[in-house]
């Protein structure tokens, strides 16, 4: 697919997806290599929105395979319909002139595709997001870096399908288990972090265009001082900095205050524990400290 | 890097093939496959930019966070700018001169009638590395042998024989006695610890041998080092164990029939349930006051490299009181750097080491990492203020969890001296660790 580099960061601009000039720069190297991109990093840092925001930039289909323990090909790549098969058989079992052949029930009418083989028999080049593939047995994982390999699927009662194109592949994973290293060898890496301040004031502003300047700033620093606490057992993801954000401009806010952060709380902080955390070891005092006009220094640049 | 490495600067193929090798020496595993993807990625970047040369590398040779780290830093040492480059050449050119004009010099001194001994380079090396007084020893012996009564020409390899065994029994004693003067707390002089072990193999073989408190500043990048690949391969070990399990559970009677449809219903392949594979929990509490912080540090280091193989790793250092590391160990920062400033905070804690006060703190705070999927690892070498109140939330530790496994850094035979250690050992299964190979024993064993 034939896109500059200049022209793949302008599409994510486009689409609100703010990131590092490295980040584009590696899944512009995914494009001209034709090589999956494994994205690893902490839950809510934007690996499986990479998947859509790029289908959106190369206007083409998204096609989503989402990974559990238990997942197999029949769920992943194809399955016969034996039950329209049966039925076939049923149906012709008493039309004495009018045999059913074997080629007739394993065809392509009784072939049901899963995302990988539709996937590699779609027309037009798609975006392939394998999300969350350390959740899938070892076994999976060995048969997917097959199919990743050579783009190509031998189904016995049809032959072997090759990819009409060789589709864009996203593998995203929370890193719960090891991926094994003949996947990671076939892929091309990328770590996503947290955004820093700037980044994250960026994206909320992006994503909600009616907010102001000062409260988009405190959010982001909020959000970003929650995650430097060690103690956090869940830290909150751009989702819910978004998710915030959205109900502070609801709530017809245009600044932070301790009180506020106390009450709007659990839509950023997910689990009783980091809440009394941050009842007892930051409280209303701590943000009020946070976001001091003048206190860090970006706050006082804002109109 | 080798000498001849890092003064080789031909071409962008040979370059990237020598940065490839020195990550695969820091024991990342990058393969020739991922080396020509990184050729192919460069051709699509400006190779002007080093940010946009950095971040093609990156993205083809480096396939886990926890490396990227170790690529920063080699990348940097290994691509600067051409005046710095300019600068290391000589510093790394004056340092080969020297290192030829040593040899050279080692070559003269060690002659049999008027010839040089086939000695090595690595053994002339040894040789100018020992004492001068080891040194006129040798000479004074080799001047002997020569000087003797019906000494011929033909008793040169016997002699040469003989100085290489001299030579490599300096070597291995030269560590050892390191080893022995350090434990007794006298500070050591001359060649570090890792120099007078030699290297590779046998190196490894020291350092695991070696009581960790006793490893020299200079040596401690190798130990971590042989640190993480032990751990990397009890990571395999653990992974493979939950592999090969048995791996049916209960009779999935939805996927049967489905399964079975092709055959008209007929049953002929049952299909059962995935077993639910339930991954450890580890615990770790570590012991960070005075001669214990070495200790600790290790077994974080070891640890740390498990952390993607077990359910959740939790880890506390204590003194006098408790401190959760968990959520900036799960955090992708730089273990060695971490560990400093936490230890660097916790001695200003003052007061003595309160083993108590820090597991009530645990039993109090921290319920919810507490179940029978726990196993509790602690680093200590038992010395507490108020033993009893620390024994009696041991008990209550003990029937919380699954196991506590405590690794005691004393060395076993001093164990009988401490009252505390047999206290603590009446209530939960106590190991010797004071060295990286019992550490590595005792937790292969047990995880």
């Amino acid at each position: 697919m034939s896109l500059s580099l200049t022209d793949l960061k302008n599409g994510f601009n486009q689409v609100g997806y703010i990131c590092e000039e490295s980040t584009a720069l590696t899944v512009f190297l995914t494009l001209q290599l034709g090589k999956p991109l494994l994205i690893e990093g902490a839950p809510g840092v934007g690996k499986t929105e990479m998947g859509k925001v790029l289908a959106d930039i190369l206007n083409t289909e998204l096609i989503r395979l989402q990974c559990y323990e238990g997942l197999d090909e029949t769920k992943a790549l194809y399955e016969w319909n034996y039950q329209r098969q049966l039925l076939k058989i049923q149906m012709n079992r008493d039309l004495e002139d009018e045999q059913v052949r074997e080629e007739d029930l394993f065809s392509s009418k009784y072939l049901m595709e899963r995302p990988l083989l539709k996937a590699i028999q779609a027309e037009r080049q798609p975006v392939l997001l394998i999300d969350e593939v350390d959740k899938c047995d070892p076994e999976f994982e060995a048969f997917l870096f097959e199919v990743l390999s050579d783009f190509q699927v031998s189904i016995p009662e049809l032959g072997t399908i090759e990819a009409n194109n060789i589709p864009v592949v996203v593998l995203t994973s929370n890193n719960e288990r090891e991926l094994s290293d003949g996947l990671k060898r076939r892929c091309l890496y990328l770590y996503l972090d947290f955004p820093t301040v700037e980044q994250e004031v960026q994206i909320v502003k992006a994503k909600i265009p009616g907010i102001g300047d000062r409260l988009a700033w405190e959010i982001a620093r909020v959000v970003a001082r929650l995650r430097q606490e060690g103690e956090m057992r869940k830290k909150p993801s751009i989702a819910e900095t978004l998710d915030w954000a959205r109900a502070l401009v609801a709530l017809n806010r245009n600044r932070l205050d301790g009180k506020l952060v106390g009450d709007t709380l659990n839509l950023v902080l997910k689990t009783h524990a980091d809440q009394e955390y941050f009842k007892q070891e930051i409280g209303p005092q701590g943000i009020e400290q946070m976001i001091k006009p003048g206190g860090g220094g970006e706050i006082s640049q804002c109109r | 890097m080798s000498l001849k490495n890092e003064l080789s600067d031909q071409y962008l193929e040979e370059n990237l093939a020598v940065f490839v090798n020195s990550l695969r020496e820091e024991g990342l595993p990058v393969s020739t496959a991922e080396m020509f993807d990184a050729l192919k990625a460069l051709q699509q970047v400006d190779l002007a930019s080093r940010e946009e040369f950095k971040a093609a590398l990156q993205a083809t040779l480096i396939k886990n966070s926890r490396d990227l780290n170790c690529f920063n830093r080699l990348f940097d040492q290994f691509f600067v700018p051409p005046e710095v480059y300019q600068q290391k050449k000589k510093q790394v050119e004056a340092r080969r001169e020297q290192i030829d004009r040593e040899i050279d010099q080692a070559r003269r001194e060690l002659q049999f009638k008027g010839e040089s001994l086939q000695l090595t380079e690595t053994e002339l090396a040894q040789y100018k590395s020992m004492s001068e007084e080891q040194r006129e020893r040798l000479q004074d012996f080799m001047q002997k042998t020569e000087t003797g009564v019906n000494v011929e020409s033909s008793f040169r390899p016997i002699l040469e024989s003989v100085v290489k065994s001299h030579l490599r029994y300096s070597r291995l004693n030269e560590g050892n006695n390191k080893n022995e003067t350090d434990r007794s707390g006298k500070q050591g002089s001359g060649s570090s610890a890792g120099q007078g072990a030699g290297s590779g193999a046998e190196k490894d073989e020291f350092l695991c041998e070696m009581d960790i408190q006793a490893i020299k500043e200079k040596d401690l990048p190798e130990a971590e080092q042989l640190l993480q690949q032990l751990s990397r391969k009890l990571a395999v070990q653990i992974l493979r164990r939950r592999r090969s399990g048995p791996r049916s559970g209960q009779l999935d009677l939805r996927r049967s029939l489905r399964e079975n449809m092709r055959y008209g219903g007929t049953i002929f392949k049952l299909k059962h349930k995935p077993r639910r594979r339930s991954r450890q929990q580890i615990l770790l509490i570590c012991d960070v006051s005075g001669s214990m912080k070495r200790y600790s540090t290790f077994v974080i280091h070891f640890l740390h490299g498990l952390r993607e193989v077990v359910r959740e790793l939790s880890c506390f250092i204590f003194s006098d009181r408790l401190e959760n590391l968990s959520g900036e160990l799960r955090d992708r920062q730089d273990l060695n750097h971490l560990l400093d400033r936490v230890i660097r905070r916790s001695e200003t804690w003052g007061g003595g080491t309160n083993l108590g006060v820090s597991l009530n703190q645990l039993l109090s705070k921290y319920p919810d990492l507490l179940n029978q999927r726990t196993s509790v690892i602690v680093v200590s070498d038992t010395r507490t203020i108020s033993l009893n109140q620390a024994t009696g939330e041991l008990d209550k530790l003990k029937d919380r969890v699954k196991r506590v496994i405590w690794l005691n850094p004393l060395p076993k035979e001093q164990w009988p001296e401490f009252r505390s250690v047999g206290a603590v050992a009446e209530l939960v299964e106590m190991w010797p660790c004071n060295t990286i190979g019992q550490l590595e024993e005792v937790l292969t064993g047990r995880l």
